[in-house]
């Protein structure tokens, strides 16, 4: 029985923004490691009997996380593996400075914020790691994924922990606390997360094919902003007829949301956007040209073809 | 009744191939039989056919490395190498990483420094658990096209007589990003004096005028490979609670401002060729 000590919310104001890669990347750490402690049965008879075996046999991984802090934002962009000691319960140091250089020579704007581990929750002997780690970085970062496929699940098993020094029974402590942290993207890590998760056609496909993909994204898009806004309509109709209590933080929130629509009316923008659209509009119109044109062109041809044999005869001069 | 009947037409229609579901066992492909794969190296059954392997398997995370990677160039070629393993007629990558160097039209080989890196990186990540070799190399053609240039091809072919089995993979991040959907190519080199039996049919693409030279004299030396993404079951199960986030990403992302100048140059490119013909 392990006595977890977490405070519920963190107090030191930064806030966390979270690349998906760093998501991807661990959790492929996780499932080579896990393949390569499990492998997999080479007959069919004794698929049955390590099925079993293998549930039980969950390894933790842990690994570095690098980034980049400004201000009071930390970004945490990508990560790398660590190989953990368990005689001496912390992380091989040597290890950790070859893998910084390697990586500071192809990214030389991130440095390390931190570390991740698997598991379901925060451990003692995870400050233990988490305290060493102080002397590169004052304030260092646990991220912790739970590895485990929970059906149910709505909320992303990624937890980010900060330590903070808290006096417990007059002894002053450092204990995890929990902070939120936002999903932050560049447009390429984006498009490729959305074409790996949906598995979209890639190449050969046509262009009904690539254009219903990209509406069927969209649309799952919209059907998810459509049913957040209807909670929050089903909220309002409730507090309204009183079956929930009035909550008025809640609806100071709702109401600055209303109030930033519409987004921008500036004359300036105006201009911008119609400027923006005409030459969109131009440019398909170009294309239809195009295209029509070319058409045309192949009509010509053919008809050429096919009375050839009448213009000879006749004197008669092609069609063009 | 109405929308099922024409969900199926669309499928039909568009030829649209159900995705089977991750499951653990397809996550066997995550192990590494250090056995088979030293077998099959010896075997050497792509020494006798050029045109043996035929597919490409990308793991999800591959691909995301190779992408970001391309992207954070913006207009300047990047490269790096993919570790992975062979399996039938297929190579498999499980793995990019990034390589530093800073490569121009003329030059995106590997100097010293990068060899160095390189042997670095593998040791490494031997002892972390990565336990495939280096399958191939990639590099990006921002807002080029994915092909292999002269350069690249006689790169590829050395490669391919002294590491093989090798692979080149090529992407175009600002294609990406402007179209949507990633755009990426995976080629193989014939050996010196092969011509192909057949004339595989390839996707047409459009290639700036200043490259179109380039792209046709050489684009007989080399084919396509199909390629195919795989996943594993925790990635799937991740993914799908990350779209929780995401949508909001999806909605107000625009295409037209990210990639003004692309569009321009494009579009003075098409003028020019309008002219010639």
């Amino acid at each position: 029985m392990e006595i977890k000590r977490m405070a519920s919310s963190s107090s030191s104001g930064l806030t966390f923004k979270l690349h998906p890669l760093v998501i991807v990347n661990i959790s492929d750490h996780y499932t080579r490691v896990k393949s390569q402690l499990n492998p997999p049965p080479l007959t069919s008879t004794s698929a049955t009997v390590n099925g079993v075996e293998n549930q039980q046999q969950a390894p933790r991984v842990y690994g570095c996380v690098i980034g980049v802090q400004r201000g009071r934002t930390v970004e945490i962009f990508n990560s790398f593996e660590l190989l953990y000691d368990p005689s001496t319960h912390s992380l091989d140091r040597p290890f950790l400075k070859k893998k910084q250089e390697l990586y500071k020579k192809v990214f030389p704007h991130f440095y390390i914020l931190g570390w991740y581990s698997t598991g379901s929750d925060a451990q003692e002997s995870d400050m233990h790691i988490h305290r060493a780690l102080m002397d590169i970085n004052e304030s260092p970062l646990y991220v912790l994924l739970n590895p485990a496929i929970n059906p149910t699940q709505k909320d992303l098993p990624v937890t980010i922990y900060e330590s903070e020094l808290h006096v417990i029974d007059g002894i002053p402590q450092l204990i995890f606390v929990r902070s939120s942290y936002t999903i932050e993207t560049v447009e390429a890590e984006r498009i490729s997360v959305d074409h790996v998760a949906h598995l979209k056609p890639s190449d050969g496909g046509s262009a009904a094919t690539q254009l219903a993909a990209h509406l069927t994204g969209i649309h799952s898009a919209i059907k998810m902003l459509n049913s957040r806004i209807r909670v929050l309509h089903h909220y309002l109709v409730g507090m309204q007829k009183g079956d929930i209590p009035c909550e008025n933080s809640l609806l100071r929130q709702v109401s600055s949301l209303l109030r930033r629509l519409p987004a921008i009316e500036s004359e300036k923008f105006q201009d911008d956007f119609l400027m923006e659209y005409n030459d969109t509009l131009l440019i398909t119109y170009l294309a239809m040209f195009t295209n029509c044109s070319s058409t045309m062109n192949e009509l010509v041809d053919k008809f050429n073809t096919a009375y050839d044999r009448h213009s000879r005869r006749g004197g008669r001069t092609a069609f063009i | 009744m109405d929308s099922a009947i024409a969900q199926k037409t669309w499928e039909l229609e568009n030829n649209i191939l159900a995705v089977e579901a991750p499951n653990p066992s397809s996550d066997f492909i995550f192990y590494y039989d250090e056995v088979a794969q030293a077998m099959s190296l010896k075997a050497k059954p792509w020494g006798n056919d050029p045109h043996f392997f035929k597919r490409v398997k990308i793991s999800a995370l591959a691909l995301l490395k190779m992408v970001i990677h391309a992207r954070s160039g913006g207009t300047i070629e990047v490269m790096g190498l993919m570790q992975g393993k062979t399996g039938g007629d297929a190579i498999i990558v499980m793995d990019a990483f990034a390589l530093p160097v800073e490569g121009t039209e003329t030059r995106v080989n590997a100097q010293a420094d990068a060899y160095e890196y390189m042997v670095d990186y593998s040791q490494t990540n031997k002892q972390a658990g990565r336990l495939e070799n280096v399958v191939g190399w990639y590099h990006s053609h921002p807002g080029y096209g994915c092909w292999l240039s002269g350069i690249d091809v006689s790169t590829q072919m050395l490669n391919q007589q002294f590491q093989e089995p090798f692979l080149a993979v090529v992407i175009d991040p600002t294609r990406t990003v402007s179209a949507g959907k990633v755009d990426i190519g995976a080629f193989r080199t014939y050996p010196e004096g092969y011509k192909p039996t057949d004339d595989p049919i390839s996707e047409y693409q459009t290639i700036p005028l200043n490259k179109i030279e380039d792209f046709g004299v050489h684009c007989k030396q080399y084919y396509a490979l199909n390629i195919t993404y795989f996943k594993s079951s925790l990635d799937c199960h991740l993914l799908d609670l990350l779209w929780n986030k995401y949508w909001v990403n999806t909605l107000s992302s625009s295409p037209l401002l990210g990639n003004g100048d692309y569009v321009a140059g494009q579009l003075s490119d098409l003028g020019i060729s309008f002219l010639c013909t």
